[in-house]
């Protein structure tokens, strides 16, 4: 019971999400739309639910989301304190005990300066099931540790190739030691509460017993903030997005901290153009740079590379 | 004999008339917690942004039984995550360690009136929620404490004197 999807819902609809529940395992996704079928992504395929919550991939007789549905869930993940996750809901999504992620999207109320103060008339919600794979960095730790220690490591990948799911593992093992390095105190700044899935304050991931994570706060300032706080041997960041995050980074290196990192690309090619930086400067910052991709539906390393050579 | 059967019908009577004061008594001071854990749940609201469930559990260290026990009680039934909405939880938790107080209907509907107004995206309406509850209580036991004089008096008063009466009617 514990982490399972079916603690999203409130009691009424649980019998309906228990078929769904029970095979949590393959479910990334499940898409809940104002009167529309409510949506699963299974295994890379769409499949959706009826009457009785079994899985169809037809829409003959589809089960429709209510507004009412959708108001119950989201009042329900929000506690019945909406009014305790403004900042979360301002942002567009909650991350739950489990670490999962809802999404959520309706009507925007702006502020007179155009920043988003809430979002009101939710009638979408994203729930993202979150899935530790454990032992997913085995078999490059390897190549993450050399001979001066831990690298500084960069893991390029196009959305939905398990980018985060590596850098959780990478860190856990950082953090709890392996048979290549010993544990190192490890600090992540979980700016979108993907990698450790905080909940309240508390992960919900196992991202190592060494590990001190900045839950909701902008990268580029949590760096410097557990810098200053926590005094890390190595800091995380998921998705690396801007010119202020990489200068952080850096400062981060010159303090000595080993640095591990995502960011979105197809490979090295496209996030140098992306960010408009020469190879040199990434090479400067990072000792390895590990591109994911997929093959045949499963997620894989498709290269490794070490300082402009192949590893 | 018939002296003792006397003082005991007048001290019957009277001891009456003193429960039914100590019952009127014990309705404001009764009142007065009931405000007093609303006024702390607003507290937790709008300083601590907490959630209700969390308020519940915050507050329960600062309230004397049977309220401290009945509000981990909530806090960790909310906290199990059975499904149950959280007003559901907190009436029926609180339902039970009501009716064992000298409480009437519309005291505990008041108390308990905010639980039917839950899910506010401002913390504002939500604070207003409890707030409102306060006011209301607050009415009921101000306009209690204005009668409380009067019927107390009267109620030893009469306690005393149907006790007298009976022993007259009786001797």
């Amino acid at each position: 019971m514990e982490n399972s999807i079916l603690q999203l819902f409130p009691l009424r609809y649980r019998a309906f999400w228990q078929n769904a529940a029970g095979d949590q395992e393959h479910i990334q996704e499940i898409r809940l739309r104002a009167g529309r079928p409510v949506v699963l992504n299974r295994d890379g395929g769409e499949v959706f639910l009826d009457g009785q919550g079994r899985y169809t991939d037809t829409l003959r007789e589809p089960s429709l989301v209510t507004e009412r549905m959708l108001q119950e869930i989201l009042e329900h993940i929000c506690h019945y304190s909406p009014y305790a996750f403004e900042e979360e809901l301002r942002r567009g999504f909650v991350t739950v005990a489990g670490g999962h992620r809802v999404g959520v999207a309706g009507q925007a109320v702006l502020e007179q300066d155009g920043t988003v103060r809430t979002l009101k008339n939710i009638s979408f919600l994203n729930i993202r099931v979150a899935h530790q794979v454990r032992g997913a960095a085995d078999r490059i730790l390897p190549a993450v540790y050399g001979r001066h220690g831990l690298k500084n490591v960069l893991i390029i990948s196009p959305p939905g190739c398990g980018k985060t799911t590596l850098l959780r593992d990478l860190v856990r093992q950082i953090s709890d030691g392996s048979p290549y390095g010993r544990g190192m105190n490890v600090g992540v700044v979980d700016e979108r509460s993907e990698l450790a899935g905080s909940f309240l304050g508390r992960p919900q991931n196992d991202v190592g017993m060494r590990t001190d994570v900045l839950d909701g706060c902008p990268k580029e300032t949590g760096m410097l903030l557990l810098l200053r706080s926590m005094s890390p041997e190595v800091i995380a960041i998921d998705e690396l997005g801007g010119d202020g995050e990489l200068q952080a980074l850096g400062k981060a290196a010159a303090c000595g901290c080993r640095i591990l990192a995502t960011v979105h690309g197809e490979d090295r090619r496209d996030v140098e153009r992306r960010f408009g930086l020469e190879t040199e400067c990434w090479e400067r910052l990072f000792d390895l740079f590990l591109v994911l991709g997929k093959e045949q539906g499963k997620c894989v390393v498709r290269r490794m590379e070490e300082r402009g050579r192949e590893a | 004999m018939r002296v003792l059967g006397c003082c005991m019908i007048f001290g019957g009577c009277l001891g009456l008339g003193i429960w039914y004061r100590c019952q009127l008594n014990g309705r404001i001071r009764t009142l007065r917690v009931l405000r007093n854990i609303l006024e702390l749940l607003a507290g937790e609201v709008r300083y601590g942004r907490a959630t209700l469930p969390e308020c519940c559990g915050h507050i329960a260290r600062y309230l004397s039984p049977p309220f401290d026990n009945a509000f981990l009680e909530i806090g960790h039934r909310m906290e199990e995550n059975t499904g149950i909405p959280f007003g559901e939880a907190f009436r029926q938790e609180m339902e039970g360690v009501l009716k064992e107080l000298p409480l009437k209907e519309g005291d505990r509907e008041d108390f308990l009136k905010f639980t039917l107004q839950t899910g506010f995206a401002d913390s504002q309406m939500q604070l207003r929620t409890l707030e409102q509850g306060v006011e209301l209580l607050s009415a009921r036991q101000s306009c209690l404490e204005k009668e409380n004089a009067e019927k107390c008096r009267m109620a030893v008063g009469l306690g005393a004197m149907g006790g007298l009466l009976l022993i007259l009617v009786l001797c």
